[in-house]
């Protein structure tokens, strides 16, 4: 059968054709961005932090009374929280990571700002840190007790030894991957900072910053008068743990502020909930494009072949068979559809190379354009089967019949 | 004859339930998409102060390092926080008819009636804060420029704090101890949460204003560094507080009020005089690069309307464009399939201009259906979005708040747009020669 003659007889009704070419044009442009735009979004929101997120809470406490210990105050809250049932351990920090809130500086790989530069998100924390963090040592040791410092006055510097994540240690000495340990980099005033062990991965502060697992772990506590804890516990417990350690911290020492606790999760969430926002109102409005376009495409085959019953029934009575009218219409639907694609493929790497222009958005992956265009075919396809069968049906003996 | 129209469209529904049900689902839910995220994206657009719109200016002079800009991806930008100094030297200037220097501070708050020691978070400013953004007062006022340059031990509550310390009453004249130093109140505001938080978009353009204000130069004798963001580029030796506030570190904004161009332009003059004084001193190693910013401006330059927000506000819109020629092809197929009746219509006397008046009749009933059904499910989907957001955000009537605006305009989109869509349609029908619907097929 030749396709010369549905071309000719969708030329007639080409109104018809036309809206459906533009609808699966436009429907292409828009599904196959925001796939690929949601797919990244749902990536970045599902890479590995590198620590034990899910179980871990923080608690801010303020000193304010004069002469407050501060370091004792830190010293016994934190054996206490360790002590505490459904506590894996607990440390204190600066800063919270994931949280949007933090701290960076830049360290170089030689003194006087020379040879390889980098910033790095840091958090002062004790030999806990690794443990509350739940992160992984890919190489060295963590620091002891001995090394934290317990600074009394806020003055510049980081203690001489530090974990790092191999991000941070892979920027300073990228062609001696295979040896940080033991390698010793600089800040702006040329003081040494020895790499005491390296974290396979963690993630710091800003989860859109593209230099987020370069992190830093230093051994200092202080000054006063605030600072955080970090307490992880045992899967599935941080509920009950989180309430008994306000109750824990209020009652051992009254003369300080106890912040408000929220879970490491709580700040992911936030953190990314921009991303989860657009993920989901991207997924809902694909979603929703795709429904409607083959409702849409059904629909408007339905009338084609209401409209159509005696053309059917007459050319069945010169001999057509059910399936050449079943291939009849899928040929029609093909050729529309086809034609929204390929306007479709247009639109939607004019609307990919605008959205990566105009947004700073990724560019458009071709395979999703390819994947795209294979899925509108086959749901152009789907969408006309069922009244291409309605057409089969019709009987020959419409030819003879009136409205 | 609109009331026998509107009767015919009935009548032609009751034909094709399903498909007139499509239609307007499809009319409904392209609304209410555009609503959604129309409502997100005016929360995050909206312009502060629109009165003070070309009055309210902020500048920015580039105090950065000399080999790198300020910010990589837009090099043309200056800092958009000042060093102590050169914050000083500004507020110096008398040509404003308002300014103010600031910056984000925190500290523990005890005392009044029945305070239970809290950290708050400050804003340490000059007194013109209060009338330039013209905060709304409960009890009391702001204090004056003699305030600022004591400074005098004054403070301004927020609404929800002098609840906290002093259950609501009108505190003025009463102390509270902030850094264990004795502030007596002088304002207490009233709910005051502008969105965005246009004075410190720097420090995260949806946070939460801050609990108390106090007195600028507090900061300098209480020894305050940043809550917010501090940044530094030169290498320098810092030993003390002194170091740090004479050092080339930013964290300090400024604002003026300049209410005629001729200021404006003085103002502009003043700034290139100011950091030409200072090259001459040994400072500002980069080329000259100032910037005065109005509201909107300033705005656009920290991008408080996310991309994100524009993207997916394009896509909603694409997304009502495929249902709406999702609905123009199936009231086009549906007119013609019904052709045969507008046949008969028209060879018993109808007009053209009937028959088109009629289908677009039954196309515009569509419209209102689908727009009325649109708005409530858009109502449910802004309601959804903000329980979703309720999760993240303390405030969330601030950071996204109820729109009724967005409601009027996505029923009217929808009535306009589905008129549009019948359109074709009733005139493609109405054209069509009655004869040869009165044949057979």
């Amino acid at each position: 059968m030749g396709l010369r003659p549905i071309f000719s007889a969708l030329m007639r009704n080409g109104a018809g054709a036309i809206l459906v070419a533009i609808q699966i044009a436009l429907t292409l442009a828009i599904v196959v961005n925001a796939v690929f735009v949601t797919g990244q979004r749902l990536n970045k929101i599902g890479r590995d932090s590198g620590m034990d997120d899910q179980n871990i809470f923080a608690v801010p406490v303020t000193s304010f009374e004069k002469n407050h210990d501060f370091f004792a105050m830190v010293r016994n809250d934190l054996a206490m929280l360790r002590e505490m049932p459904g506590v894996i351990d607990a440390a204190p920090t600066t800063q919270i990571p994931l949280s949007g809130g933090g701290s960076s500086t830049q360290f170089y790989s030689l003194p006087d700002k020379k040879g390889e530069k980098t910033p790095v998100a840091y958090y002062n924390t004790d030999d806990h840190g690794v443990k509350t963090l739940g992160v992984k040592l890919a190489d060295g040791k963590n620091f002891s007790s001995t090394d934290v410092e317990y600074r009394e006055k806020d003055v510049q510097g980081m203690p001489g030894t530090a974990v790092v994540t191999r991000a941070f240690a892979e920027a300073l000495f990228p062609s001696d991957k295979e040896h940080l340990v033991g390698k010793t980099f600089y800040d702006d005033q040329s003081k040494p900072t020895v790499i005491a062990g390296v974290m396979e991965q963690m993630h710091g502060a800003w989860v859109g910053w593209d230099k987020l697992d370069r992190v830093l772990l230093a051994p200092l506590i202080g000054p006063g008068p605030g600072i955080r804890y970090l307490i992880r516990t045992e899967p599935g417990k941080l509920d009950a743990v989180m309430a008994s350690v306000e109750v824990a911290l209020r009652k051992r020492d009254p003369n300080r502020v106890v912040g408000k606790l929220r879970s490491m999760q709580n700040f992911k969430q936030s953190s990314y909930s921009g991303d989860s926002l657009m993920a989901v109102t991207l997924s809902v409005v694909t979603g929703l494009v795709l429904i409607f376009s083959s409702l849409g495409i059904f629909g408007l085959a339905t009338f084609n072949v209401n409209t159509r019953t005696r053309q059917i029934g007459t050319r069945r009575a010169v001999g057509a068979r059910k399936r050449d009218i079943v291939s009849y219409f899928m040929a029609e639907n093909w050729m529309v559809t086809t034609l929204g694609v390929v306007v479709g493929c247009g639109l939607a790497l004019a609307v990919g190379f605008w959205l990566s222009n105009e947004f700073g958005l990724p560019r458009l992956d071709l395979y999703f354009l390819v994947g795209g265009v294979a899925g509108l075919w086959a749901l152009g396809q789907l969408a006309a089967w069922q009244p291409a069968l309605r057409a089969a049906k019709v009987s020959p003996a419409m030819a003879t019949r009136s409205v | 004859m609109f009331a026998y129209y509107l009767r015919l469209s009935l009548q032609s529904f009751r034909r094709n339930p399903g498909l007139t049900a499509l239609m307007v689902m499809a009319i409904a839910l392209g609304i209410s998409v555009c609503m959604v995220t129309l409502t997100s994206y005016r929360a995050a657009a909206r312009i502060p102060l629109p009165h003070k719109a070309g009055m309210l200016f902020v500048p920015n002079i580039d105090s950065w390092d000399p080999d790198n800009s300020y910010d990589k991806d837009k090099p043309a930008n200056a800092p958009d926080l000042q060093t102590y100094r050169d914050a000083r030297g500004l507020f110096a200037s008398t040509i404003p008819d308002r300014k103010l220097i600031m910056f984000k501070a925190g500290g523990v708050l005890s005392g009044g009636l029945n305070m239970v020691p809290e950290y708050v978070s400050a804003r340490m400013t000059t007194g013109d804060f209060f009338p330039m953004f013209e905060t709304p007062f409960l009890y009391g006022g702001g204090w004056n420029a003699k305030a600022d340059e004591g400074p005098e031990p004054v403070v301004v509550l927020s609404k929800e704090t002098n609840e906290k310390a002093f259950g609501g009453a009108n505190s003025v004249g009463k102390t509270l101890l902030w850094h264990d130093r004795e502030f007596r109140v002088v304002g207490v505001l009233d709910d005051w949460e502008p969105a965005p938080k246009f004075f410190d978009v720097s420090n995260g353009s949806f946070d939460d204003p801050e609990e108390i204000y106090v007195p600028f130069s507090w900061g300098q004798i209480l020894e305050l560094g940043s809550d917010g963001n501090t940044n530094c580029w030169k290498t320098e030796d810092i030993k003390s507080y002194q170091d740090f506030l004479n050092s080339e570190c930013i964290w300090f904004e400024s604002w003026v009020e300049l209410r005629t161009p001729a200021k404006v332009a003085a103002y502009r003059q003043f700034l290139d005089d100011y950091v030409i004084d200072q090259k001459s001193k040994g400072r500002f190693p980069r080329p000259l690069n100032n910037h005065l910013y109005d509201i909107e401006g300033w705005m656009q330059r920290n991008q408080v309307v996310g991309t994100d927000n524009k993207a997916m506000l394009i896509m909603a819109f694409a997304f009502l464009a495929v249902c709406l020629v999702n609905t123009v092809g199936l009231l086009l197929a549906k007119f013609l399939n019904a052709a045969p009746i507008a046949g008969v219509r028209r060879a018993l006397g109808a007009s053209r201009r009937d028959i088109f008046l009629q289908h677009l009749t039954e196309s515009g009933v569509v419209a209102v259906a689908g727009g009325i059904a649109g708005g409530l499910l858009g109502v449910a989907g802004v309601w959804a979005l903000r329980a979703w957001y309720g999760r993240f955000v303390q405030d969330l009537d601030r950071a996204l708040p109820t729109d009724y605006g967005t409601f009027v305009i996505a029923v009217g989109i929808s009535l306009a747009a589905g008129i549009v869509a019948g359109l074709y349609p009733a005139w493609r029908i109405g054209r069509a020669a009655p004869a040869s619907y009165l044949k057979v097929q």
